[in-house]
């Protein structure tokens, strides 16, 4: 997961620099006859989906969009898949506008050129059939569990919209994609989850046991984003979005979805403008966003430190049982390493969250994160001891035997010491490593401080200063640790190898 | 104290010891002599089960070893009886020297720790290393960490001590010290099997001698007859 932090600090500074850079205006793109457009499609329905009948073609109304506005153009559209929170970053590099759902701020105002209105949302909350939860207005107390915990897109309108709301009772946990809150909602681990009402219309029949609260609640617009320095491409999707409009032919793409295509005409003639947002001073920002960088650099190192000794604990008993346990349980121990190692974290992680709640198993994020962590770095850790314990010298065992202690014993006071002082600069490397891995915990919700990074450049559109600020913060916690595993190294060379095997 | 009756032991179809027979009485030295490859020290690690064997028989300090797989208990009660000196010495390398006597003790004997670290400075003082309590062993000459082998498992008070060429990877001089400890040891009426090249070990600590060729007892005798 360092080449994710490693990308995104790139892609951070190219974009800054994109200015500078030659962004695809209207002529590149009519010269290479394609419309490079992104989207997410693990987004989902209606936008952007894997089609049901042949999952190799995407089908939305998005992607009908797309086509339309390309084909007004005079080229073919083109796909280009990206993470939903971060499809801006991709303007001037590998696309030419994003068309996915993105709200019409007045922050994007600032950041990138937004096309007129196309869509006009409405945030809907929902919550389970048996839920007390009976009104909006119930949120402003509190729930029979505490705090209403309530999931949202991350980086939607839905998330900024929640987190503005002070006078609820809510803890907003933010999600990669709208069909995981859903799912969370489903199985009892969110209480609610708020997004576009479109969203769950389409969804509403996969998810039977779930229930709209009111009517939505507040809303606005989707806006085509492209980038700052395209002028000339942006004023020509303006323009064939008006006429798309104008000639009838996007109310009939919406009634075709079943979204309501008179309604969608009549809030689009009535959007109003958004007003564009005022750059933020050095010292604003900071002030703003320094208290969440610190809080999420917090829990960086609360996953690393509890999840690391957890790790060890088990990879050093899988480490022992594989040498020295009973013959059965040897290959059964092997293959927790192979699986373990053989398969990614965030596949891991995701089983934990939300595959385990579906077998009644449902663990606050925080301990799935935990535990996933502990259990993948638990496979590297019983392959590093297992190595430690192989270079003890056999004659240490066999001394330790021949005192009359038991093997459990030799292995306790001999052999595991020994073993750990051979292994600490790989294990204390270990540690660094997992520290930065527990940026994959962000898919299952926990925030970290990657997330808060990459949530807070985006809204802040600070992108170069603030991944400055992110990676002052790693330095000032991963420097301690390159000092320790330094020293434990001194600490080793200083001692003589043990001695030869007999 | 130490009886061997017709042992036999193969490895990968290879006689390493035939129809070994022998006896020790409580008191006595035994060394087992002979040339390289010809079993002895095979023969002394199956007087503690390190090693396991196809027939005969074993009595040592009242235990009894049958062929084939030890039981672990009975390997533990046996050990707690039998102390073992290697020739590489196999020091713990993580403890302090008087940890590494203190440690058996104190783990199998259940002793507290402070009463086992009195006794591992008592033995210390006794191999004359009293003075290298806090050193890690590998600071020591081949010749300390040979005393401080001795001193850790005298620290179990065993009945019989095994030594398997215990001055095989010293120098001369350092030999002598190590030499000093076991004719000490000797004297005391330590009942002792040592496994060694070391003629004037032999002749200095030993009461019998069994030479060993090709797996297979030669002759034995007094010292005076053998050497």
């Amino acid at each position: 997961m360092k080449s994710r932090r490693v990308w995104l600090f790139a892609a951070a500074v190219f974009f800054s620099l994109a200015g500078a850079a030659a962004a695809a205006e209207l002529d590149d793109v009519l010269a290479r006859g394609e419309l490079i457009w992104a989207a997410d499609q693990e987004g989902g329905g209606p936008h952007v989906f894997p089609d049901p009948v042949d999952p190799r073609r995407l089908t939305g109304f998005e992607v009908e969009l797309a086509a339309l506005i390309a084909s007004e153009l005079g080229v073919k559209p083109r796909f280009q898949q990206g993470q939903w929170d971060r499809l801006p970053l991709l303007l001037g590099r590998t696309a030419d506008c994003v068309i996915n759902g993105i709200e019409w701020t007045p922050e994007r105002q600032r950041d990138y050129r937004c096309s007129r209105p196309y869509f006009a949302y409405a945030l809907q909350l929902l919550t389970r059939l048996d839920t007390p939860l009976d009104a909006f207005g119930t949120l402003a107390a509190m729930g029979p569990r505490g705090r209403w915990r309530v999931g949202v897109l991350t980086g939607s309108a839905a998330e900024t919209t929640m987190q503005s709301r002070t006078d609820l009772e809510v803890d907003v946990v933010g999600y990669d994609g709208t069909i995981d809150s859903l799912e969370q909602v489903a199985s009892g681990v969110l209480d609610a989850a708020v997004m576009d009402d479109c969203i769950f219309n389409f969804y509403a029949d996969r998810f039977s046991r779930l229930r709209t609260v009111d009517r939505p609640f507040a809303g606005g617009f989707y806006t085509i984003l492209t980038a700052r320095n395209t002028p000339r491409l942006s004023a020509a999707i303006d323009e064939v979005v008006g006429r798309l409009i104008a000639d009838g032919r996007l109310k009939s793409l919406y009634d075709r979805w079943d979204l309501a295509g008179r309604q969608q005409m009549l809030l689009l003639r009535d959007a109003a403008e958004i007003p564009v947002a005022r750059r933020k001073s050095i010292g604003e920002l900071c002030r703003d966003t320094l208290p969440l960088l610190l809080r999420a650099a917090g829990m960086t190192v609360l996953l690393s430190c509890v999840s690391f000794p957890l790790a060890v604990c088990i990879g050093l008993s899988v480490a022992v049982g594989r040498l020295y346990g009973p013959p059965a349980v040897r290959p059964v121990l092997a293959g927790y390493v192979e699986v373990l190692r053989g398969t990614p974290l965030m596949l891991q992680l995701y089983a934990i969250f939300f595959l385990l709640p579906k077998i009644g198993i449902a663990l606050p994020a925080l301990a799935a994160a935990i535990l996933g962590l502990a259990l993948n770095y638990s496979a590297y850790e019983a392959e590093v001891y297992r190595a430690g314990l192989r270079a003890v010298p056999l004659g240490q065992f066999e001394a330790a035997l021949a005192l009359g202690l038991s093997k459990w014993q030799a292995l306790r006071h001999v052999l595991v010491p020994q073993a750990v002082r051979i292994v600490m600069p790989p294990v204390t490397s270990d540690f660094i490593a997992l520290f930065k891995d527990t940026s994959v915990c962000s898919a299952i919700t926990v925030i970290e401080l990657t997330k808060r990074y990459s949530v807070l450049a985006l809204s802040t559109g600070r992108i170069v200063e603030l991944a400055v600020v992110t990676a002052l913060l790693y330095l000032c916690m991963s420097w301690p640790l390159a000092l320790l595993s330094r020293w434990f190294e001194r600490r080793l060379e200083g001692a003589e190898p043990p001695p030869p095997a007999a | 104290m130490i009886t061997v009756a017709s042992l036999t032991k193969s490895r990968a179809s290879v006689r390493v010891l035939e129809d070994v027979s022998l006896a020790g009485a409580e008191g006595t030295v035994t060394a087992v002599v002979g040339p390289s490859g010809s079993g002895k020290t095979t023969l002394l690690r199956c007087l503690n089960g390190l090693e396991t064997f196809d027939s005969g028989g074993i009595t040592v300090a009242g235990h009894r070893l049958e062929s084939g797989p030890h039981g672990q208990g009975l390997l533990e009660r046996l050990r707690r009886d039998v102390g073992m000196v290697f020739q590489q010495f196999n020091l713990f390398s993580h403890l302090s020297v008087l940890e590494n006597v203190a440690l058996a003790p104190r783990v199998v004997r259940g002793l507290s720790a402070a009463d086992a670290r009195a006794r591992g400075r008592d033995l210390l003082d006794r191999v004359g290393l009293g003075a290298f309590a806090a050193a890690r062993p590998a600071t020591l000459s081949g010749g300390q960490q040979q005393r401080v082998a001795i001193a850790r498992a005298l620290a179990m008070q065993p009945r019989v001590m095994l030594f398997d060429e215990p001055t095989s990877a010293l120098d001369p001089a350092m030999s002598a010290e190590v030499l000093e400890v076991i004719v000490d040891l000797a004297r005391t009426g330590q009942t002792m099997v040592m496994v060694t090249h070391d003629h004037a070990l032999a002749r200095r600590a030993a009461s019998w001698v069994v030479e060993l060729v090709a797996g297979r007892i030669l002759r034995q005798g007094t010292v005076a007859e053998m050497l």
